[in-house]
Order: C-alpha cells, then sequence, then structure tokens
C-alpha cells in the first residue's frame, strides 16, 4: 500500500524542493523513505539530505507534525499517510 | 500569569512603545536588547520563518527565561520578509526586579533564538544572494 505524505520544506531546501507539496512512499514508511522521496524528486538537490550511506543527515532538521524528531534512530521515526513532515538546515534568526 | 507577548510580525517594530508598555508592569530593572541589519555590504535581507513553530518555540523559551531567571515581564518581537540595512530584526524586553535576573534573561532568550527557532536569513549583494549560515551548524 502507498500512503501520501505531506511535506513542507524552508530556506534552501524550499527554494529546491518546493515549499508546500505531498509525496507518497510505500507502507509502513519512515522519517528516511520521506526524506529519501522529497531528495530524489529533483535531481539539483541529490546529496543535500541523505549522506552517501543514505542516511538523513545530522544537519537536517525533521519535524514530524510540528514535533522535532531527534536521537539516534530518527530515520527509522514512523509515518502515516496524511503526516506533516517538515524539512529545514540549521537556524540563523536572531 | 508573567505579563508580555510573542509576536512573528511582517510590521516594523516600534522599540519606544514595547518598552513603556513593559515599564507599566515592571518594577526594579528593564533590559531590552534591540537586533539591526548591519551594513556587511549587503543590499538586503529576506527573512523566513516556520511560523506556527517559531511562535511555538519561542513561547517555550519565554517559559524557560521565566522559571529560570524569575523574571517578572518578557516580550519577544521577530520580524519576518524583507528588510533592508538599518531595520529592526529582533527586539526582546525582560523585566525583574533586580538587574541581575534580567541580563541574564536577556541574554538566554537571544542565545536560544538563535540555536533553535527556526528562522532563516537569505543575504542579497551586487554579486547575488546567500544563506546565512545558523551559528548551530
Amino acid at each position: 500500500m502507498m500512503i501520501s505524505v505531506r511535506v513542507r520544506a524552508f530556506a534552501r531546501y524550499r527554494e529546491l524542493f518546493g515549499e508546500r507539496f505531498e509525496v507518497t512512499v510505500p507502507a509502513p514508511a519512515t522519517v528516511r523513505d520521506v526524506v529519501m522521496a522529497v531528495e530524489e524528486s529533483n535531481p539539483r538537490g541529490m546529496g543535500e539530505l541523505l549522506d552517501s550511506g543514505g542516511r538523513v543527515k545530522p544537519s537536517v532538521i525533521v519535524l514530524v507534525n510540528r514535533e522535532r524528531v531527534t536521537g539516534s534512530h530518527r530515520d527509522d521515526h514512523p509515518v502515516a499517510g496524511g503526516d506533516e513532515v517538515a524539512i529545514y538546515p540549521p537556524v540563523a534568526g536572531g | 500569569m508573567v505579563p508580555g507577548m510573542i509576536r512573528i510580525t511582517r510590521d516594523d517594530i516600534n522599540p519606544g512603545k514595547i518598552l513603556e508598555e513593559a515599564e507599566a508592569s515592571t518594577i526594579g530593572a528593564l533590559v531590552s536588547f534591540l537586533g539591526v541589519v548591519r551594513d556587511d555590504g549587503i543590499e538586503r535581507m529576506d527573512l523566513e520563518a516556520y511560523e506556527e513553530v517559531a511562535e511555538e518555540e519561542l513561547a517555550r523559551i519565554r517559559e524557560q527565561a521565566i522559571a529560570r531567571f524569575g523574571v517578572s515581564h518578557v516580550d519577544i518581537v521577530h520580524r519576518v520578509g524583507m528588510l533592508s540595512v538599518g531595520d529592526h530584526i529582533v527586539m526582546i524586553v525582560v523585566g525583574a526586579s533586580h538587574r541581575k535576573a534580567a541580563f541574564e534573561g536577556c541574554e538566554f532568550i537571544i542565545d536560544q533564538i538563535k540555536e533553535s527557532v527556526p528562522i532563516w536569513k537569505k543575504e542579497y549583494t551586487a554579486d547575488g544572494s546567500r544563506w546565512v549560515a545558523g551559528e548551530h551548524e
């Protein structure tokens, strides 16, 4: 079964992948599946979100339903159909 | 409840007005921080925020400052949108009974903003544009 996930991207990632869009991934899906689908949506974005081993880069901040996902298992964090996944680079406000 | 406000706005910040309103609820000390666009050879700066999350994060930082330093008033106002050199970026006002708590609370808040609030700056120069790198890469 395929599920649709809402994605929001900010700053440099917004420029590369779009501001708000949806990606379709096979269920059960993880943060890594969603981030990979985002990266593959633009050839110019290759290497921006995933490292050479296919892991989400530590500098990519990921939120699922507005809650930040951290820790060593964040790639495996589950994502369900209809969830909102946000990705952004390190912040620079203030 | 500790008085004060949190705001992410496209409108200019009026420091005098914010200070005046903070004064009404503060006895002792009032410390303010005003961030201003620096002349780094840029023509303008575009500020972008994940507004829903930025507001939640600012509220969390505000509560932390209150709990940690016992301050009695906190305002945090952050601009988004296109700014020019000399424009206000952020204003923080912290009131407390004594100066030490007000200074420490204010510094804590700006440090936390730079670390965790989803806001980004894109600078435009005569040669093009660039995203400002975060201090916590």
